[in-house]
């Protein structure tokens, strides 16, 4: 397959969108999505259930009806014949969707004859892929045998045989393990140097290991950028405060004015401040001092991904709330 | 000591010349939150299916609330819920008509069934979508839906088999308050994840591999054993060095001055330790910072351990 007449690498733009809409009856989905993307790079789609994830990969995969002010994939417009663009990308949609009654190998060779690759090229990067994903001893069970990380990682294999020229991935670690989960993003590091890896997850360590993050609520975008400079812009200092009884310490936390969010795990709080925020010192003062519980000690620690995708999410759900005012009046 | 609420031993099961599970001894504690963990196809779905009786062990006994599940796999289905990762809700019925449906499963109806759903409704803000047909309601909402059903007829365990994958971050945590909410009344909770941050708010972790127990121990311990425990980097204005070192192994702890102050490694957090570093920092105006090894790094050197190629 050749990808010449469409760019050259991470120059040329390999997505273009502008106010894409997709309504499912009176509901929609997508409510105007701008979004500018060019290859050699993984991109994490994040943001809550219902935000519109799965409804953009499918709409970038050219399976749904759109509307668009411009909406351009690999230089096809999706508003038009998408029969052409569907043979440049690699999709894996949530739901496992191949052969159960087809062996690893036979689901491989079927996408490949749907696709005319040519047998000899088939052989050689059938090989290669199921050496990358492990699944060379399972190569003749039925893939409805396989273990749940095997599944997914067949999918992936199958996305990426007929090495395409953007690979759209849904949700492709839900209820993977943590060794496979590597695995895969092994062999997605390795597709990144070719071409555009758009991929939606809920895994906190996936979204910091993305190259850029696409904040999706209510079928827009909200924020983009690397994971650094998302956790940058939500404007928050985080705390950790030890005690016997985390949660009485994050229920006794959020009663102070400051804090936007507080989270107990097993053994302390995590405590996220809004910005502008009292000084440190004056927080911990604040923590070690909690009324009706013993903080035992408290510390200031870096904001993480759940802290950031949270207050992306508070933030979101308080840009609604405005958008929304007007018309309730 | 208390007696285990659900006590395994033995425990095995194969299909054919393979072994899916290989002589577990599993002992959960009542009330407590258990994380049962492990690889893809290591066993987890099997074992579960077998601890709540729709699953005959080739080997093993099994005792859940007492019941001798291999004997009378029928009568622990009153005493234990379920909830696996794809909640089975009908479609096509709404959430209240579905919470009618398993009511009448376990003979619950009238003023009984409005007391107890109008109070599981509440809890896990279930309200708002209770018209809302199955398949239209939002993943996070589904879940919490799924484990409301799942403890209707107030189980004594709670089995959920990766409950929250595919769930946002946000429902995650609600789902993980509604889990520690049931345990603090009483419920054992016996739970599968890949999440593994998850961890953290359990009290007890069993991993598997190949159908062998690898590792079976409360988090804190499993942190101590399988990773380099926690290390604290103090920063400290030079003259505040000495008296803060002297704290630091008054507490019993060696430690070591560092460009910026002090840095020590401790096996485990006591409360003693943490009270050492409050007064540091009250005292001292230092800055202390704590890291852990993340709960993924302690799950793959459980695995490398084990003689897994990973």
């Amino acid at each position: 397959m050749s990808s010449s007449e469409h760019g050259d690498g991470g120059q040329q733009d390999v997505i273009r969108l502008r106010g894409l809409e997709k309504r499912f009856g009176r509901r929609s989905a997508l409510a105007g999505v701008d979004l500018t993307l060019g290859g050699q790079q993984i991109v994490g789609i994040v943001g809550p259930d219902g935000a519109g994830k799965t409804t953009l990969i499918r709409s970038l995969a050219g399976l749904l009806e759109i509307e668009a002010a411009e909406a351009e994939v690999l230089g096809y417009d999706l508003r038009a014949d998408v029969g052409e663009l569907k043979a440049h990308i690699g999709y894996m949609p949530q739901a496992f969707s191949l052969h159960r009654d087809l062996s690893v190998i036979e689901n491989l060779r079927f996408t490949a004859r749907l696709h005319r690759l040519e047998t000899s090229a088939f052989t050689r990067r059938a090989e290669e892929l199921l050496k990358r994903t492990q699944l060379a001893p399972f190569a003749d069970r039925p893939a409805g045998a396989l273990s749940g990380g095997m599944k997914q990682k067949l999918a992936i294999a199958n996305a990426l045989l007929v090495c395409p020229d953007l690979l759209l991935l849904d949700e492709p670690t839900a209820g993977v393990d943590v060794v496979a989960r590597t695995d895969i993003w092994d062999l997605l590091q390795r597709e990144r140097r070719r071409t555009l890896v758009l991929l939606s997850t809920g895994y906190l360590d996936e979204a910091a290991a993305c190259d850029r993050l696409v904040y999706l609520d209510h079928g827009r975008v909200v924020a983009t950028g690397t994971p650094a400079e998302l956790r940058e812009s939500v404007r928050l200092d985080a705390y950790r405060a030890w005690g016997d009884d985390p949660r009485a310490i994050a229920r006794e936390a959020r009663r102070l004015p400051y804090v936007a969010g507080a989270r107990p795990t097993g053994r302390y709080a995590r405590i996220d401040v809004g910005r502008p925020a009292p000084a440190p010192e004056q927080v911990l003062r604040d923590l070690v001092s909690l009324a009706h519980t013993e903080v035992r000690f408290a510390e200031p620690i870096p904001v993480d991904m759940e802290s950031t995708l949270l207050a992306l999410a508070r933030r979101a759900g308080r840009q609604t709330a405005a958008q929304l005012a007007p018309t309730t009046q | 000591m208390m007696n285990p609420i659900i006590h395994a031993r033995g425990l095995t099961r194969r299909f054919g010349d393979f072994t899916a599970v290989d002589h577990l001894d599993i002992d959960v504690l009542p009330g407590s939150i258990f994380a049962f963990l492990g690889a893809n196809g290591s066993g987890k779905s099997t074992t579960i299916r077998m601890l709540i009786g729709i699953l005959r062990p080739t080997e093993g006994t099994i005792e859940v609330d007492g019941i001798d599940v291999i004997r009378r796999p029928r009568l622990v289905r009153d005493h234990i819920g379920y909830m696996g990762q794809r909640v089975s809700l009908y479609r096509g019925l709404s959430l209240r008509e579905n919470v009618e449906f398993y009511a009448g499963l376990y003979n619950l109806s009238g003023a009984e069934l409005e007391r107890r759903w109008g109070a599981l409704r509440e809890r896990f803000s279930l309200g708002e979508t209770e018209d809302e047909k199955a398949e239209d309601l939002p993943v996070g909402i589904r879940q919490r839906a799924g484990l409301a059903l799942s403890t209707l007829h107030q189980p004594r365990v709670l089995f959920l088999d990766e409950p929250t994958t595919g769930v946002d971050v946000h429902n995650r945590g609600l789902f993980w308050e509604l889990i520690q909410d049931e345990a603090k009344a009483g419920v054992t909770v016996f739970v599968t994840t890949h999440f593994l941050e998850e961890v953290e708010y359990c009290d007890w972790v069993c991993f598997i591999d190949a159908g062998r127990l690898i590792a079976n121990d409360e988090p804190e311990a499993l942190r101590r054993r399988y990773s380099a425990g926690y290390r604290i980097d103090i920063e400290l204005p030079p003259e505040a060095c000495d008296p803060a070192k002297a704290l630091i192994r008054a507490a019993g702890h060696p430690v070591e001055r560092t460009s910026i102050g002090l840095q020590l490694r401790v096996p485990e957090l006591g409360a003693g330790t943490l009270a050492t570093f409050e007064r540091i920092a009250a005292s001292h105006a230092g800055t202390i910072r704590i890291e852990q090894a993340p709960m993924t790094d302690v799950f793959r050197q459980v695995l490398a351990e084990s003689g897994r190629p990973t």
